[in-house]
């Protein structure tokens, strides 16, 4: 009943998707070129085949799953090809490719994963995989450094950000750890005002999460993910353990490593004074931050239209400043829907978080979502000048492959949990109604 | 093309986008109101055909429903029974939610009532606090505390 209605949920609304995204395609080119494109036909078809692509998986493969969640990453993927698409026809065929690698990806993981507890025998072999991921860049022949972080691995003509995927395969490895040891590190010793403090020996694990992810911003350069890393570990303790005390303490440590950061490193004081004022060099190092600036400011409350605003004029937009691009021609309403997409995937994470029986499935779904969670908001807040701009991808909307893929297997890992979840209640409801009928007889 | 029919056609488009978040919003709620919902089939489906009081009591019992952890655990319901915190209740529940006496489970004429004794959170039957006491029936779910538990048998 319940698998009934996600399923025809989701069918709708992906339909619904696809058709948005194709309109503003054409908008987009109406807007850059005048005349319609010549390609929507083949365009809404490829939409449509990719999505109900992996909801016809979905139906098959994990039928009780969330109905929202693949729906809302299609939009966003949608609209970020749209962007992509009008800034650089070469990269949109490659972003075309990317999405159909990443909904394959989606399809392989609900086929490989058939119960996510399946996940929690192999922690240690995960946290090998993901810390060598994590590592991997730093490797003297594989490691490549572009603009200034060294995150990417070449393996022959296959270059890919190996972090992308540790972020996922850590969260997995954190979520076996946490439930194993919750009990021991949610422990009360003492008490310091409202806090109840644990024992000091058990904020080890905290300093390991920390000093690897100092060593990911040191060593790469990459405060985005070094952020990333620090922050999930953190948020999966504080859900594992409920104890505030680790948010305090990690806060601390979190405010002594970027004070560290920022007197050591010249790349970490320059993203900071152009936090603080992009207007002081302005064509220079503040150049791409002051053009974001503009780009929003130009857009204004309704945009200026798909294909009407010059969002190229920012560096990196593709990737890291999309979010700039598509709040300058779709306005402070489109910027709001990509920002409501998220907030709606993110609740729907946590819902699912929320309704998971296993506290293994519990974590898991709690630490994906706040993956989701904070990576959106290190960019966006990046973007608008909320916090210092760390370049990291803006969850399906950015051209990546190696981010596209990896978020669509955290989708799946997500449906995958809502799936158990709803079977596990369907099954506990049936049994209970088979043991009323054999009472009653 | 004029600028003023790519503006409206535009706002048209946004139009769409906000239509996609209510269509997931109106499946999102939904799915939020259906638990309750979704206890009821089970009661309508298996209707109770007033069985003998002595069967009745012998074998209705309370399953935990949550926390997970205590999930399939049950207690057995007799003529009259207490559940709360203390030790001396016939059900006690390790929930710090949950008061030293919380509540009182009594049977009157094949049915079982519950009734509140004055808690500090309360109790509640499918999501209504017990103000006085109320008849419960097969499916109901009673909420002390934390932890939820389902009328069966």
């Amino acid at each position: 009943m319940i698998t009934a209605r996600r399923r025809n949920t989701e069918l709708g609304l992906i339909v619904l998707g696809a058709v948005i995204t194709a309109a503003i395609y054409t908008l987009a080119s109406l807007g850059t070129t005048a005349d319609l494109p010549a390609d929507i036909g083949p365009f809404l078809g490829v939409v449509l085949a990719l999505l109900l692509g992996a909801h016809v998986a979905t139906r098959r493969l994990a039928p009780a799953g969330d109905g929202v969640l693949l729906p809302l990453a299609g939009l966003l993927n949608g609209l970020g090809y749209v962007w992509i698409a009008r800034l650089d026809e070469n990269l949109a065929a490659l972003q075309a490719t990317w999405t159909a690698v990443g909904v394959t990806a989606f399809v392989a993981t609900l086929v490989v994963v058939r119960r996510s507890r399946d996940l929690e025998r192999y922690r240690y072999t995960f946290m090998l995989i993901g810390v060598g991921l994590l590592l991997m860049p730093l490797l003297p022949v594989l490691g490549k450094t572009v603009n200034g972080a060294r995150i990417w691995v070449g393996l022959g003509p296959v270059s890919f950000q190996p972090g992308e995927f540790a972020k996922i395969i850590l969260a997995i490895f954190f979520a076996s750890y946490l439930v194993e040891k919750r009990e021991v590190l949610g422990m009360g010793a003492n008490r310091l005002g409202p806090l109840t403090l644990p024992e000091l020996r058990h904020f080890g694990p905290v300093l390991v999460a920390w000093a690897a992810s100092l060593v990911v911003m040191t060593a790469q350069r990459d405060l985005g993910s070094s952020l990333l890393f620090f922050a999930l570990f953190v948020v999966m303790l504080w859900v594992a353990t409920e104890r505030a005390s680790y948010l305090a303490v990690s806060a601390l440590l979190f405010a002594a490593g970027a004070f560290a950061a920022w007197s050591l490193f010249s790349h970490v004081q320059e993203r900071i004074s152009v936090w603080l004022d992009p207007w002081v060099d302005a064509s220079g190092q503040g150049y791409q931050v002051a053009q974001a600036a503009f780009a929003l400011a130009w857009g204004g409350v309704a945009g200026t239209g798909p294909g009407l605003g010059s969002p190229d004029r920012i560096p990196l937009v593709e990737t890291d400043f999309i979010f700039a691009a598509i709040g300058e021609e779709l306005g402070l309403f489109g910027a709001a829907a990509v920002l409501v997409t998220y907030m709606l995937m993110i609740g729907t994470g946590l819902r699912i978080a929320v309704r998971a029986q296993v506290p293994f499935n519990k974590l898991l779904a709690a630490g994906l979502t706040a993956i989701l969670g904070i990576q959106s908001f290190i960019i966006i807040g990046g973007v608008i000048r909320l916090v210092p701009l760390t370049g990291i991808t803006l969850p399906f909307v950015s051209y990546g492959g190696s981010s596209l893929i990896a978020n669509y297997v955290l989708l799946a890992l997500l449906i995958r949990i809502s799936d158990d979840s709803a079977q596990a209640e369907a099954d506990a409801g049936g049994a209970a109604r088979s043991l009323a009928g054999t009472g009653r007889r | 093309m004029p600028e003023s029919l790519l503006a409206i056609l535009k706002l048209c488009a946004l139009a769409l986008l906000y239509l996609f978040f209510l269509r997931v919003l109106q499946a999102v709620w939904a799915e939020v109101r259906a638990p309750s919902m979704a206890a009821a089939p089970g009661v309508v489906e298996a209707p109770v055909r007033a069985p003998a009081r002595r069967e009745a009591r012998s074998s209705t019992k309370l399953a935990v429903v949550e926390p997970p952890e205590l999930k399939g655990r049950t207690y057995g319901l007799a003529e009259e029974l207490t559940v709360g915190r203390a030790a001396g209740c016939q059900v006690t529940l390790e929930d710090s939610y949950a008061s030293q006496l919380h509540a009182r489970i009594f049977a009157r004429d094949g049915t079982f009532y519950v009734e509140d004794l004055g808690s500090t959170n309360g109790t509640f039957l499918n999501s209504e606090k017990v103000t006085a006491p109320v008849a419960m029936k097969r499916g109901d779910r009673l909420r002390i505390g934390s932890t939820v538990m389902e009328l069966t048998g």
